[in-house]
């Protein structure tokens, strides 16, 4: 699997494949500051190991999809740098930034598919950073991306919607779509944005088993955006809690008391903290 | 009504901020308005000249020529055939060819699919010149060019249409909600990548409504272009005036309107279908 991997991309140089295994990320002092003036992320210094599961948590505007989109490179920090297994995320640019994204899926709050077209192309986008760009001007895929791609849907029991549009999806079955563009990109890192903040509870039950799912069988280490507290404790091993921009918590997911949730919402705890029984 | 506006406060106790004042403004705008159109119909500052009278004189003239474009002449229809199928051609091969070149030049003139900003504003630069001229000078400056033709009115048509969809398409684009983009971002693709998968088949409707009502808008350009040689019907209309046959010139105007009429029914059948 990995020499397959690595002979896919000529370009390799000192590229080293995500297929040998998930990656550690790294955040050293980095701060965030919008052109606005907006201070998002304040000297947030952050060690997560090969293969866990963590869950970010803390209040709308906390900074947890700035931190989110600087481990991949898109937003980059003021200061401070990111480093995710090899990639040195924070001096990388243009095409080597896009192969090091392309070893990281990423997951939205609003699936972020192009509803217009259909499941497969959907999914394809998942093949970009392997993909030269005349390959994708003509539509024309190889049979192996083409396997990437049925087998990823197929993962996420979405492979007799394929040739459907996008947009006919209901939630639940969107994000599993954009699971499968993630996964798509056989990567060793993936990192979800609230990716159940728009779906009802069942649903969302069953896409963060999804999530935990990709980290327990394919050993990808998963970066969860949360704001309900029983999601992060019922499926991350591990709870950073953001608080205007820094860490406040930093600990074991499941025994994370009522207290440590009230010290990163910064006031008591409320029904809406709660997603519900499954 | 002035008595209920003066208890109203009294029956409420909420802090209702006061309703901003409107009112000045409008009028200050309106009599701006009223203004500057008064201004320009008087000549002694160079605003152009209107002479109502001269109506009053030539009404009589002006109304003989209408009764006979009511009853038109239709002996001339068999020699409308030919241009009138010409000016269809030129339509739909001058939407066809500029349908292909406002695809690129739509998504390069559209901020989320060109961040680019010195090439996108390069893009719109150039097709406003296009969009200023006015189509009779295409025509007539490319007659001079490549002859009396339909060429130079297919050419005329294709500039005039890549003008309008490529700005009525980018505008679009520009207003859509894009976050399909940022997934093919972070999935580590280019723009041409994205704009390919993803942008393209999400603005395909725009495009096509575009290029259906730029069709609309051939048929009616193409029977002027005859006018200075650039083919179709327009040589035929151009000819009728020349020897005073109104009545001939009512059928050709009556054919013109049946073909625009029909475009339209059928551009907006296949819009409903393309929603
Ligand atoms: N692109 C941006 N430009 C300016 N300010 C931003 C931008 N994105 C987010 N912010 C601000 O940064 C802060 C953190 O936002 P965000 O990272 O989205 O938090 P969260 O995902 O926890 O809701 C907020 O105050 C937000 O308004
Ligand atoms: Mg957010």
């Amino acid at each position: 699997m990995s020499d397959t991997a690595a002979a896919r991309r000529p370009e390799a140089g000192d590229h080293v494949s995500p297929a040998s295994g998930p990656w550690p990320i790294t955040l050293d002092n980095v701060t965030v500051r919008y052109p606005n003036g907006v201070v998002a992320l304040k000297d947030v210094s952050l060690s997560i190991g090969a293969g866990e599961m963590v869950a970010v948590v803390g209040l709308s505007g906390s900074g947890k999809s700035t931190m989110i989109r600087t481990i991949n490179g898109l937003v980059q920090p003021t200061q401070g740098t990111v480093t995710v297994g090899p990639h040195a995320m924070t001096s990388l640019k243009g095409a080597a930034l896009r192969r090091a994204r392309g070893d990281i899926g990423m997951i939205f709050q609003s699936f972020n598919l192009a509803d217009r077209t259909s499941v497969y192309r959907n999914a394809m986008v998942g093949r970009f950073s392997h993909t030269p760009t005349w390959r994708t001007l003509l539509g024309i895929s190889t049979a192996e991306d083409r396997d990437i791609v049925m087998r990823a849907l197929a993962s996420v029991g979405m492979l007799e919607k394929v040739w459907g549009r996008a947009g006919a999806l209901s939630g639940g079955q969107k994000q599993r779509v954009a699971i499968a563009r993630a996964l798509a990109q056989e990567p060793a890192v993936m990192l979800a944005d609230e990716p159940v903040a728009s779906l009802d509870p069942p649903t969302a039950h069953s896409v963060m088993a999804d999530l935990a799912d990709i980290n327990a069988d394919r050993g990808l280490t998963v970066l969860v955006n949360l704001h309900l507290m029983d999601l992060a404790r019922q499926y991350t091993t591990r709870m950073i809690g953001l608080r205007a921009g820094e860490v406040v918590y930093d600990g074991p997911a499941a025994s994370a008391t009522d207290a440590d949730f009230e010290q990163i919402y910064g006031r008591p705890v409320q029904q809406r903290d709660r997603l519900g029984e499954k | 009504m002035t008595a209920a506006d003066a208890a109203a406060p009294a029956r409420t106790d909420l802090a209702i901020p006061p309703r901003p004042r409107t009112w000045p403004k409008a009028v200050v705008v309106g009599a701006a308005l009223v203004a500057f159109t008064v201004a320009t119909t008087i000549p002694a500052i160079g605003g152009v000249e209107i002479d109502l009278a001269s109506i009053a004189r030539n009404w009589t003239n002006g109304l003989d020529r209408i009764g006979q474009m009511l009853t038109p002449d239709l002996s001339i229809l068999p020699r409308t055939w030919q241009p009138l199928l010409e000016t269809l051609e030129m339509a739909l091969v001058g939407a066809a060819i500029s349908a292909v070149l406002a695809v690129p030049l739509s998504l390069w003139a559209a901020r989320p699919t060109n961040p680019n900003g010195v090439t996108r504003r390069a893009v719109r630069f150039v097709l406003n010149v296009v969009r200023a001229v006015p189509d009779l000078v295409y025509a007539t400056v490319l007659v001079a060019m490549v002859g009396v033709g339909t060429l130079p009115g297919i050419i005329t048509l294709i500039l005039f249409d890549v003008g309008i969809v490529v700005k009525l398409v980018s505008e679009a684009i520009d207003s859509a909600d894009a976050q399909y983009m940022e997934a093919g971002r972070a999935a580590g693709g280019n723009q041409t990548q994205i704009n390919r998968v993803t942008a393209l088949p999400q603005s395909w409707p725009a495009i096509a409504s575009q290029v259906l009502y730029s069709l609309e808008l051939n048929v009616r350009i193409s029977a002027i272009l005859g006018l200075v040689g650039a083919g179709g019907i327009g040589r035929l209309i151009d000819e009728m005036r020349g020897f005073y046959r109104y009545d001939a010139l009512g059928t050709i105007v009556l054919e013109i309107l049946i073909v625009v009429i029909a475009i339209e029914i059928a551009s907006n059948l296949l819009r409903k279908r393309l929603r």
